[in-house]
């Protein structure tokens, strides 16, 4: 009550400055509006950095072998695996490729005429070994066993044919399939593979682009032996701080046992990610640099103003000491005053915010921007604005009431 | 009149410098971040061959089906393989290229030497005389190589400095996807931006190691791929491994055209072949061909990365946000000054007169805006440098932004100060004077 005391006289003094504080509240409802935009991207940004793909991605290392074509020796996958688990310190190895390296997804169907595409999902496919390698986590059923395997030429040859295999799926892709049913033994289609889910796993994102499809994945595995192939060897190995002296020393061992190959590149799945999300938070940290001009610059704005209407109210202030003001009571006016503009100019932006973001939606295919952002900017924007007056509210807190008998 | 303005705008700036400080501040870190990313646009945006992208030209032609579903009416970026061979072949252009690019396993003609993957370009022998391509040692490659397919490379000058340590090598070899090629030139730096004749690998980012002539590196034991492949029909895959079937396209074709009338008989020459090939049963939709210079070409295929369009978009929101900051700033500074105005106006100076003195102040807060706003878009371009982006490399400041950026600032200065100088010799001298 008392407050509301205090805030009708200041209503009233904001109504002689209309300019000014029609301006002040404009510049914090774009500021509120940008602010919000930025700070989720940013922090979409930040949370693709940092979700797992669901592989054990420290122990893990890849090497691209290219063979070259026109020449006259014979190689083969299969001895290029064995050969690389030879090498010490590698747990397992696989031919096949990690996520998030050329990620692509693939029509799935629910039933075996496949004329209805349901969804669509990242397939991993690979040698024997590759859930091995990959490190996944089966939740459910059972991992595949060698002996079951269809070998790897009936996959990529499959054509008329639709060959049965057995397949790792998802937790999120098998929710999607049979939703609360016990997927174990079930079936889904390809457009040439027919594939029996022999287990689930928790975890498996294909790519990270932050939509919830990311998850949607399932793992085949055939059987490598006599063919050449040109690709992905990844290796595992059981320490993980030993994994670049191991995965150099299994690139020697694949180069020896496959001399006709170049191998085009090496790294290890971490530099990988690394070198995967560079370039999306170098962008992130140009817009966190551009959110603190935002944010300097408005405290600027508010403390410039403040300072002018202190210092032009100098007579007013000393006349209200000297009739027994508090000096209290006139630092409060200057909060409670920034605290009125600041909140007009947070309603405003919040409006503004949800235009910038509608257009930012249809024009960069960004998400909805969620309300709890608006709530963070509105808080900061509060605490800004506080900040950005307790300069001048000193201040004018001092003036003397002795100012009252003199003139300007 | 404009001197003694000046000297009156300075003097009022000076007494308050903490609000002209503020005021200053504003605009510069404004100006900072808006002429960073209009420069990198400016740069990403560039003409990558000033002197002669009006004379290049890209030739489309329509070889899909008639009914092929979801096609757009824009005829394809590249060509098959056939109509590449026969564009090729037309002499309607006097100067024409076929290329793409892809990596091929070389390395020395020496035992022992490593095999490394390396990017290449196929390409015919115009590509350097019509892209300006300079050489350090040897030549080009002529079109009697071309015809011959002959096992000739021109290297970069980063992988002359990789294998030969920077030395004329010229008449060595190398061993490229098995056979055995002579080195027959040097390019010195080459990498203009974007890299507009084969845009499907990347608008922007390093050149490439090698080039070897087109018709020679199809006949190569290869399959690494052979550029952007666009195929329809059922086979989704179909040239993959098989860069002559009909029904894909992948290759790049350029011509130049000197006059505009070769350009209109070019055009014709397109449209006629488009009918010929129409009565051959190859082709079954209208002619449907199209003749870009390189700068249209650029136009059409929106080069410019949408984080840097994004980025501009928000660098201009912070420039609003400052500018508005100004206004209101402005708007105090001149109410400030009522009394002084008051008394100038009771002394017979016009509305006009106040007016313009209070722009002109306006005016040189922007300039000194501007001013501090160059070193901050240069630590902003600094920033971008670090950025692990395919197009950092190319950005820089010239001259034109320097000016870009001082014109800015004292344009949305002046635009910012309009309303406050209005209010400003609104006021009434009576009420001011009476006050005093």
């Amino acid at each position: 009550m008392k407050m509301l005391m205090q805030v009708r006289p200041i209503v009233a003094a904001l109504r002689s400055h209309k300019a000014a504080v029609t301006l002040l509240v404009l510049e914090i409802a774009l500021t509120m509006a940008v602010l919000a935009n930025l700070f989720f991207i940013v922090r979409g940004t930040m949370e693709r950095a940092h979700t797992p793909t669901g592989i054990a991605e420290s122990q893990i290392g890849v090497i691209q072998s290219i063979g070259v074509i026109g020449k006259n020796v014979k190689e083969s996958t299969g001895a290029n695996l064995a050969a690389l688990q030879a090498v010490p310190g590698v747990q397992s190895a696989a031919f096949g490729a990690p996520p998030l390296w050329n990620a692509g997804r693939v029509p799935v169907f629910r039933i075996a005429a496949r004329q209805h595409k349901t969804l669509a999902a990242y397939n991993s496919l690979g040698s024997q070994g590759l859930s091995q390698t990959l490190g996944l986590h089966i939740v459910a059923g059972h991992d595949f066993v060698d002996s079951h395997l269809p070998t790897i030429m009936q996959i990529f040859g499959a054509g008329k044919g639709h060959p049965t295999i057995p397949a790792l799926v998802t937790r999120s892709l098998a929710h999607k399939l049979y939703g609360d049913a016990d997927p174990l033994g079930k079936m889904f289609y390809t457009g040439s593979l027919n594939l029996r889910v022999i287990g689930v796993i928790d975890h498996l994102r294909g790519n990270i682009t932050g939509r919830a499809t990311d998850d949607d994945s399932f793992v085949v595995e055939g059987l490598v032996g006599s063919q050449d192939f040109g690709g992905g060897y990844m290796i595992r190995v059981k320490d993980s701080a030993r994994l670049p002296q191991v995965l150099r020393a299994a690139a020697a061992a694949l180069q020896k046992a496959s001399p006709g190959h170049v191998q085009a590149k090496m790294f290890t799945f971490s530099d990988y990610r690394a070198d995967y999300f560079s370039s999306a938070l170098a962008t992130s940290h140009m817009l966190v640099a551009i959110m603190l001009i935002l944010l300097i610059v408005t405290a600027l704005g508010v403390g410039g103003l403040a300072s002018f209407w202190v210092q032009q109210r100098r007579r007013h202030i000393g006349m209200r000491r000297a009739l027994g003001a508090t000096r209290g009571n006139i630092l409060r006016y200057f909060q409670i005053e920034n605290l009125l503009i600041v909140t007009a100019g947070i309603v405003l932006g919040a409006i503004v915010a949800y235009v910038l973001n509608l257009a930012l939606m249809q024009h960069f295919e960004l998400p909805r921007l969620p309300p709890d952002y608006l709530v963070t900017g509105a808080v900061a924007l509060w605490i800004l604005g506080q900040l950005a007056v307790l300069g001048p509210a000193m201040r004018a807190s001092h003036v003397s009431p002795v100012v009252a008998t003199r003139a300007v | 009149m404009f001197a003694y303005y000046l000297n009156l705008a300075l003097r009022s700036l000076k007494r308050n410098k903490v609000l002209t400080a503020l005021m200053v501040l504003a605009i510069a870190l404004g100006i900072g971040a808006s002429i960073t990313m209009l420069t990198v646009l400016h740069n990403l945006a560039g003409n990558p061959l000033p002197g002669k992208s009006s004379v290049l030209f890209h030739p489309q032609v329509d070889p899909r089906p008639m009914n092929l579903a979801g096609a757009s009416i824009a005829p394809p970026d590249n060509l098959t393989y056939i109509d590449a061979v026969n564009l090729y072949h037309l002499k309607a252009a006097p100067k024409r290229v076929l290329t793409s690019a892809n990596w091929l396993p070389a390395r020395l003609d020496q035992p022992g030497s490593p095999l490394d993957m390396t990017t290449t370009r196929a390409t015919t022998a115009d590509f350097f005389s019509m892209f300006d391509v300079p050489f350090t040692y040897g030549s080009a490659w002529s079109q009697a190589d071309d015809n011959d397919h002959a096992q000739v490379v021109v290297l970069s000058r980063d992988l002359n400095d990789k294998l030969f340590g920077g030395t004329n090598s010229v008449g060595k070899e190398l061993v490229i996807a098995t056979k055995v090629f002579r080195v027959i030139g040097v390019i010195g730096p080459w990498n203009p931006q974007p890299h507009f004749f084969d845009l499907g690998q990347g608008a922007f980012g390093p050149a490439r190691q090698m080039f070897i002539p087109f018709f020679t590196w199809l006949d190569l034991p290869q399959d690494y791929g052979y550029g952007p492949m666009h195929c329809w029909g059922n086979n989704p895959s179909a040239g993959m491994h098989n860069p002559k079937v009909a029904d894909c396209t992948w290759a790049q074709f350029w011509v130049e055209l000197d006059t505009s009338a070769q350009v209109s008989a070019y055009r014709e020459a397109l449209v006629h072949y488009s009918q010929q090939q129409k009565q051959l049963g190859r082709f079954t939709r209208a002619p449907n061909v199209r003749l870009r210079n390189l700068v249209d070409w650029l136009d059409y295929k929106h080069v410019i990365p949408v984080v840097v369009r994004m980025q501009t978009w928000i660098a201009f929101g912070v420039f609003l946000i400052c500018m508005v900051n100004v206004v209101g700033l402005l708007v105090a500074k001149f109410l400030r000054k009522s009394g002084e105005i008051g008394v100038r106006r009771a002394l017979g100076a016009s509305r006009r007169a106040v007016f313009m003195q209070c722009l002109i102040e306006a005016g040189v807060v922007g300039v000194a805006g501007g001013l501090i706003g160059l070193p901050l878009a240069w630590c902003g371009l600094w920033m971008v440098h670090q950025q692990p982006v395919s197009f950092a490399a190319s950005t820089h400041l010239d001259v034109t932004m320097l000016v870009a950026a001082i014109v800015l600032a004292i344009v949305a200065t002046l635009i910012a100060g309009l309303w406050p100088a209005w209010r400003a010799a609104r006021v009434a001298p009576a009420m001011q004077v009476k006050s005093l």
